[in-house]
């Protein structure tokens, strides 16, 4: 990597004219990329506002004319929406709350402490990501069943707060902070606790909303592992319950699109509000 | 801060002498801490995780009931893995599908630094737009897609029509099956490579660039001699994990195609032959010997990428 | 000598004591009469269809009238998880105590000891198989026990839309139709309509069901041999009745499997885009609210060598394991009464197993004449093919036949590649 010319000094300083002609081309990127982004949801909104044989219908039907707000009202009726609703909130915050400090801690120390075996224990921890899923089904349903944890919420969280993804998430983040803060700290007479609380942890806000805001898409959308765990329908998240709409042979399609779309709406409006604190945030405040 | 401390920034992560002794000796120079900071996670993940791994390497080498109870036999499995010609194709979509969506990690990083130049409007609206795949349920995304994928009515060849272009049935035919469910694929996962990347570049500092604009570089030269590599920590991470989730695939192939599409005997995934075997055939034994195929597999796969990251990672 | 003999009477006085000690415990059947009405059970009955939850529910309140003290909580899994999750319950023996049984995969369930027999039931005459058609006490039977009580059933027939055969200048079908005529008709209308994009006939060819399980049969042959050991598709016959799909296909009267693969066959239908299909008596109330209502009707399949349908119901098993045998059992044997059967039928829920309660369904939709189905059931219903693990053939079969259909590969070759893995795999089952 070139280095950037190092000690000179700077010339006056000089007002950076932002307004160039890249800005244009930059927004055609993306505006078509965005196109290509919403396109879906758009007709997802169309079809939940349409009738089931306009969505059945070949050639598709665009535009329904009549438009079925009753779709909306329908999704009460025909899934314990607010008990589901609770549901997926509770296992998602004890999740995500579960996963940032588990997750930051050994994150932390995989990235900056030196202990025997570091390599073997993070191996170990990577490799449960590489096998396939549902290989965890039966061997997790019977070890929530032997902690008499079925059908509860406890249940479904369990298995999901040990993330080893978050952890080398974590871990990617810390090793991109420089060091000289901690070996300061360090000088300082800080423990490796304290050092992590007061210096690293805050500086690790935009790896850690990352892992929460992911985290949460993750969870919320979760379905088998909450399908198979819960059996009575308000005891099941939000995504289980949509799943449930599903007849064998018929599906009221309008209504499941109603219904997914109010199940996503929490999770894009907290992504609206935390993206605003979070990542627009001043990150790197500790480096001046 | 001064540049001369990022423009270290090429050596990886190195403790420098003078870090304080431990009681412990110099094999746990920080002492107890590392086992308070690991501890609860490792002992979450061994009970959940490492446990049923373990049992599943021991069930690949018996065949296993349907319902319980097991017979020892040995490498049987193994040995019928290495003579099944449905493994081979299974492996070879496998990679071609992660081939295809590794391709987003590029254009997320493109898009990234797009949406993240100081100054430009709309940058949240576009950063939400490209994150609204990742939001959706998966059951409504791939309701929608099979729509717009539909050979006779769908959306993408109608439009294709609009240019005289006959389109092919995206989703029922050999081969093109699986580039559309890899197209998906891809189409998911750049909001998600979006966010991680945009945390990385919220990490360096705004200095550099206003640095470098002094210095007359222009904005393509500052995006390919700062952004890129003080990047590369987390396009390795973004990087790693499409792998390993690309060797995952099997969710996208159940909902998109479905299991009476007669494209789908070609173009099922390893993890898809771990299903069938599994819960469909019963085999589960055979199974089990499909799951730790894919677990070596994709082990050695990130073991390589760990290996080359001192090449070209760069960590402060 | 008297000591000897008073140890005699006092061991066999103990072992007497003993074994009607065994015989007390809740696990054990008892063909004891109908359970006691203060019954106290909390029990879970677990099926697929979110459709017919507001039947279900109905039948539960009217089980709770006669059982009050019985909790039944309704445990629905979408159709796409149920087998999975199944599955994984009966590993953790956490089965619900009642649940819906399909014919695929009731020998799976059964020969592997997770499903209780129902003959408690039918010794103290609370079930009674006469009242259901043979072929469905069939289908839930292995080695001679009846597990299953038949639920609601589903027959095969031909049904066709009037507009489209008046437009082609089509004779409509007759309740005699045969093969040939069938063909033939498919064909005229295609070549006829098809710049408009309508086809004589679309037909799901994914699983036997709808289609090529019927042909086969009507052709003479068979799917799997009468003691499931043998595959019957290497039959030249039951290559005769899948050589019609590929016939149809060939000559365009059919839209190609690519294409039924993008836009279900049933779909072609219902927006008029075909002119007839054979499928089954699910299909009611999904006609019934689409734009062809008003000019669809049903006549019997073609026949062939002879006139056949496969005939397939769900099934209401109770779990071998289940801690409340009493109630469950009756529960189930509640589900299998005259009365729960009017109610599925009024509700429309689904065509009922039990005989001379389908009135209510057929009167549903006058219009489609789904007598067809009922007599279908009594008078030419073949048994559905299956084994102990049907799941694995039917693999076998979506993954060859889609060459053979679509014209790729010989349909004989195919057939034959198909019986000789069939017979591989029928040789594993125990």
């Amino acid at each position: 990597m070139s280095e950037l010319t190092v000690g000179r000094t700077r010339p006056k300083a000089r007002k950076i004219v932002r307004r160039d002609g890249s800005h244009a081309l930059a927004h055609t990127v993306l505006i078509i990329g965005s196109i290509i982004m919403i396109f879906p949801f758009a007709w997802q909104i169309i079809m939940s506002l349409s009738t089931n044989s306009q969505v059945m219908s070949i050639p598709p039907t665009f535009w329904p004319g009549d438009l079925q707000w009753k779709n909306f009202a329908d999704v009460f009726t025909v899934m314990p929406f607010m008990s589901q609703f609770w549901v997926s909130i509770t296992i998602t915050v004890v999740r995500v709350l579960g996963q940032v400090v588990l997750c930051s801690m050994a994150g932390y120390a995989f990235a900056r402490m030196r202990f025997s075996f570091k390599g073997v224990v993070l191996g170990l921890i990577l490799a449960i990501l590489m096998v396939p899923s549902q290989v965890f089904l039966i061997p997790q349903y019977q070890i929530v069943q032997n902690l008499g944890w079925l059908n509860t919420s406890a249940g479904i969280i369990a298995p999901g707060i040990f993330s080893a993804f978050g952890t080398f998430m974590m871990r990617q983040f810390f090793l991109g902070l420089p060091l000289e803060l901690e070996e300061a700290a360090r000088l300082d007479g800080c423990n490796p606790f304290q050092t992590f609380w007061r210096i690293m942890l805050p500086l690790a806000k935009p790896g850690l909303s990352a892992l929460a805001i992911i985290t949460v898409l993750w969870s919320w959308n979760d379905l088998l592992w909450p399908l198979v765990v819960t059996t009575y329908a308000q005891n099941m998240p939000l995504s289980a319950g949509l799943a449930t709409l599903q007849g064998q042979n018929a599906t009221n399609y309008p209504v499941l699109m109603a219904a997914s779309l109010l199940a996503s709406a929490p999770v894009l409006i907290l992504f609206l509000a935390m993206q605003r604190r979070v990542i627009d945030g001043i990150a790197f405040s500790g480096m001046k | 801060m001064s540049l001369n401390t990022v423009a270290k920034a090429g050596a990886p992560g190195r403790a420098p002498a003078g870090r304080r002794a431990s009681r412990l000796g110099r094999s746990n120079p920080d002492g107890i801490w590392p086992v308070v900071f690991v501890l609860p996670l490792f002992l979450g993940v061994a009970v959940f995780y490492l446990f049923p791994i373990i049992q599943t390497a021991y069930f690949s080498f018996t065949t296993w009931g349907v319902f319980g109870g097991s017979t020892f036999t040995g490498l049987e499995n193994y040995s019928k893995l290495a003579t099944d010609p449905q493994v081979g194709r299974a492996l070879l979509n496998t990679l071609i599908y992660t081939v295809v969506v590794l391709a987003g990690v590029p254009i997320a990083v493109g898009l990234a630094s797009l949406v993240n130049r100081p100054g430009l409007r709309f940058s949240k609206t576009y950063r939400t737009m490209f994150f609204l795949p990742y939001v959706a349920m998966p059951v409504a995304i791939s309701m929608v897609w099979r729509m717009i994928y539909n050979g006779d009515f769908g959306v993408l060849n109608y439009f294709l029509s609009l240019f005289g272009i006959l389109g092919p049935h995206w989703v029922s035919t050999d081969g093109l099956a699986l580039i559309s469910v890899a197209l998906l694929g891809l189409w998911i996962s750049i909001g998600f490579n979006m966010i991680i990347l945009s945390a990385g570049l919220k990490g360096i500092p705004v200095e550099l660039y206003e640095a470098a604009s002094i210095d007359g570089a222009s904005r393509f030269r500052q995006f390919r001699q700062i952004t890129v590599p003080l990047l590369t920590p987390s396009i390795f991470f973004v990087m790693v994990i499409t792998i390993i989730n690309g060797f995952q695939l099997f969710d996208l192939l159940y909902t998109l195609l479905g299991t009476t599409n007669p494209a789908m005997a070609r173009s099922q995934s390893l993890v898809y032959l771990f299903y069938n075997e599994s819960f469909i055939q019963n085999d589960k034994g055979y199974g089990a010997a499909i799951a730790i195929l894919v677990l070596v597999l994709v082990g050695i796969f990130t073991a390589v990428q760990f290996r080359f990251q001192r090449r070209w990672v760069n960590y402060v | 000598m008297r000591l000897k003999k008073l140890s005699l009477g006092v061991v066999a006085a103990v072992t007497a004591v003993l074994l009607a000690g065994c015989g007390g415990s809740p696990a054990e059947q008892k063909a004891a009469g109908p359970a006691p009405t203060d019954l106290k059970a909390n029990i879970t009955y677990g099926y697929w269809d979110a459709n017919q939850t507001p039947a279900m529910d109905k039948l539960i309140a009217d089980f709770n009238a006669k059982y009050p003290n019985i909790k039944v909580t309704s445990q629905v899994t979408p159709w796409a998880q149920y087998w999975t999750k199944l599955q994984t319950q009966a590993s953790s023996n956490t089965l619900p105590d009642v649940f819906w049984m399909n014919g695929p995969n009731f020998q799976l369930y059964a020969s592997n000891g997770q499903l209780a027999p129902i003959t408690p039931l039918v010794d103290s005459k609370q079930v009674d198989p006469a009242n259901y058609p043979d072929a469905l006490n069939k289908l839930y039977s292995l080695d001679g026990k009846q597990y299953g009580v038949p639920k609601d059933f589903d027959t095969i027939a031909l049904w066709y839309n009037k507009k489209i055969f008046a437009e082609a200048g089509v004779a409509v079908p007759t309740n005699d139709w045969t093969t040939a005529e069938f063909k033939t008709a498919a064909k005229t209308i295609s070549d006829k309509l098809k710049s408009k994009g309508i086809y004589g006939v679309a037909t799901n060819l994914v699983g036997g069901q709808e289609g090529y399980y019927d042909s086969i049969l009507q052709a003479g042959g068979n799917v799997i041999s009468a003691d499931g050991k043998t595959s019957g598709y290497d039959d030249p016959k039951s290559i005769k009745g899948l050589q019609l799909w590929a016939d149809l296909i060939a000559d365009g009267s059919s839209p190609n499997m690519q294409q039924m693969s993008d836009t279900p066959a049933n779909k072609w239908f219902d927006n008029g885009k075909a002119a007839m299909i054979w499928t089954g008596t699910w299909m009611v109330s999904e006609v019934n609210a689409s734009p062809v209502k008003n000019d669809v009707t049903v006549v019997p399949l073609p026949k062939d060598e002879r006139a056949a349908t496969v005939i397939h119901g769900i099934g209401n098993v109770v779990s071998a394991k289940t801690p409340n045998m009493q109630a469950a059992q009756a529960f189930q044997a509640f589900l299998g009464t005259k009365e729960a059967a009017l109610a599925q039928a009024t509700m429309g829920a689904a065509n009922p197993a039990f005989n001379g309660t389908q009135q209510a369904f057929v009167d549903s939709v006058p219009s489609f004449n789904i007598q067809v189905f009922e007599d279908a059931a009594t008078k030419y219903a073949f048994p559905f093919p299956v084994s102990k693990n049907t799941a694995a053939w039917n693999q076998l079969e979506a993954t060859l036949l889609p060459d053979a259909f679509s014209g790729k590969k010989p349909v004989g070759d195919v057939a034959k590649d198909l019986a000789t893995q069939m017979n591989a795999l029928l040789a594993k089952e125990k």
